[in-house]
């Protein structure tokens, strides 16, 4: 596929690099067949580039922004700060489970089958998490976690199934 | 009138809550948005619906426009997916009846053209009347890269393929669509001998 057509209209489109398009250019002044062909490209390139659009409705924008407004359309804009409550609300998640995780190893005793001497200079003390983490407050965090996490996961399907339709 | 601010300016507007900057960009670009629904839909009805709907798309997910490629880029890339979807939707709807109807739409041409004769109707008008009997393919290409003001890569990019395989398409689709122009003026010049 290399015809004189295809190189006049990489030649004509600026696609062709330099040494090529000097080529074409001295067949074009010296060639007629080229010429010919070049010219007659170039007055069908002017045509399809001078071709009109066709115009829509007088109401299309009218027609599109009510749409948007009829779906409530403010939840792009919404989207727009996501990565931030998305942030914060991992945030949340991973500060409240590393809580959990320090919380579930300050109840391990760890002197229990181990007769390893801890050095007295390392002998920190570490704050009783007990008194921070009662039943109840415990309960009342997982249950946030999960009105938390059934919130998102319906927040996803009505987004995945917007997308859909 | 319309906004004389950039695309991404008014991207941002509308972001921040700005709806009129959006009809401001819908504005800008219905015209050519529109033309290429009109290459795959044929009909003016089902060419806006496919138009409108794809202005709602890119509303609806402006926020996750990373502003990497032209915003037509991105918008042309929204109207051929869904143009490809309507086309797919289309074919399984229809029997073969319904596609003899659709090349009539094509000969059919809106009324205001029925009055012009052909010493009136301009070259311009030949070449829209030749695009329309293309492949929607060949039609988006041409009509992307003449009106579009898309290069080749960014042509890719909205149609999903590579550079090299558009640069065929275009030379295929500028010489089908030649003979078709010349099919259409030499049927004009007989109709009037």
């Amino acid at each position: 596929m290399n015809s004189i057509e295809e190189k006049l209209w990489d030649y004509i489109d600026g696609n062709c690099p330099p040494d090529e398009h000097k080529a074409i250019a001295m067949l074009i002044e010296q060639d007629e067949v080229y010429r010919k062909k070049y010219n007659e490209l170039l007055q069908l390139n002017n045509e399809f580039a001078a071709m009109e659009l066709d115009e829509p409705s007088m109401a299309f924008s009218y027609n599109v922004m009510e749409t948007i407004r009829a779906e409530k359309a403010k939840q792009p804009l919404k989207a727009a700060v996501d990565k931030r409550i998305i942030l914060g609300i991992a945030s949340f998640f991973v500060l409240t489970l590393s809580a959990l995780v320090i919380y579930m190893f300050s109840a391990v005793n760890w002197s229990a089958g181990n007769g390893v001497q801890i050095p007295e200079q390392l002998n920190m003390q570490i704050p009783h998490v007990n008194t921070f983490f009662t039943g109840p407050v415990v309960k009342a965090f997982l249950f946030f976690d999960l009105v938390m996490g059934l919130f998102l996961l319906d927040h996803y399907l009505r987004r995945k199934t917007a997308a859909k339709e | 009138m319309q906004s004389k601010l950039s695309d991404i300016e008014l991207i941002e507007q509308t972001l921040g809550g700005n709806q009129s900057a959006y009809a401001d960009l819908v504005k800008r670009h219905q015209r050519f948005v529109f033309t290429l629904a009109l290459r795959f839909a044929k009909g003016r009805e089902d060419a806006e619906e496919i138009a409108q709907d794809c202005f709602i798309k890119a509303y609806r997910s402006l926020s996750s426009f990373q502003q990497q490629s032209k915003f037509s880029t991105w918008l042309y890339s929204i109207v051929y997916t869904t143009a490809m979807t309507f086309l797919r939707k289309r074919r399984l709807d229809t029997s073969s009846i319904d596609d003899d109807e659709s090349y009539i739409q094509i000969e059919n041409k809106p009324s205001g053209y029925d009055e012009y004769n052909v010493e009136n109707k301009s070259r311009s008008y030949y070449i829209n009347q030749a695009i329309e009997q293309l492949l929607p393919d060949d039609a988006t290409i041409i009509t992307m890269f003449y009106k579009g003001e898309q290069s080749l890569e960014e042509i890719a990019q909205v149609m999903g393929i590579e550079a090299n395989t558009v640069k065929v398409k275009l030379f295929r689709a500028r010489q089908r669509l030649k003979e078709r122009l010349e099919r259409n003026l030499k049927h004009e010049v007989n109709e009037l001998i």
